[in-house]
């Protein structure tokens, strides 16, 4: 697995990880009690701080670990050149394409629901929800470009 | 209408070259050995540009390096 694999793959798993921690408060606060703002407004920020934190996490960490496994591969303590050409540059560039359209058809159906009378909280809920499903469609993508080809 | 794709023959120029390593034909163009070996394997067309470093580096013209064909009909 390359360094940009790598990279791809902790990111996905990161929001994965974000999405799970979302879903597990949101789904029973939306089924029982309903939305209510200020707990809805802490469990955004978290998902919103979490969801940052973890992927700058994620990349130093990936740095790190394969800085040293390169050391231990090559016997020396050249720094590892971890380039990115143009296949990586038009992988990341179709993994941004499909999810700017993985998150305008996820920000169109969260307004079709404040459209049919729902809450404006679940619109945004809806929002934050396809911004990382977005994230995640992204990551997927890109990884599948990787293994079959672009 | 006929469906074409770019074929190489990196391999064979590589072999050729005192069977070059794909790590030294990536340092030469600039890209990763990845790139290199999606090349290699038809998994990715190069640029023009990367095409062109490619066959500078084995010294040849570009056209003994990729070639334009047409693909041949299954069954």
């Amino acid at each position: 697995m390359t360094y940009r694999e790598t990279n791809i793959s902790v990111s996905l798993a990161s929001s994965l990880l974000v999405m799970g921690y979302y879903l597990i408060n949101w789904l029973p606060m939306y089924q029982d009690e309903g939305l209510n703002s200020a707990v809805i407004f802490r469990l955004w920020v978290i998902t919103i701080v979490a969801t940052i934190i973890l992927n700058i996490l994620g990349n130093i960490l990936t740095s790190i670990v394969l800085s040293i496994a390169h050391a231990i591969k090559t016997q020396s303590d050249v720094e590892p050149r971890f380039v990115e050409d143009e296949r990586d540059k038009l992988i990341e560039l179709k993994g941004s394409k499909a999810a700017y359209i993985a998150f305008s058809i996820g920000v169109f159906l969260s307004m079709l629901s404040f459209a049919f009378g729902q809450p404006p909280l679940l619109m945004f809920s809806l929002i934050i929800f396809f911004s990382i499903a977005a994230e995640i469609t992204s990551d997927v993508l890109q990884l599948i470009y990787y293994r079959r080809g672009v | 209408m006929e469906k074409y794709r770019v074929q190489n023959n990196i391999r064979k120029l590589r072999f050729y070259h005192g069977e070059m390593t794909q790590e030294a034909l990536a340092e030469k163009a600039g890209v990763t050995r990845q790139t290199i070996i999606a090349i290699e394997g038809g998994k990715y067309a190069p640029s023009l540009e990367l095409a062109f470093r490619i066959a500078l580096a084995f010294g040849v013209p570009l056209e003994e390096v990729f070639s334009y064909t047409a693909e041949e009909e299954s069954g």
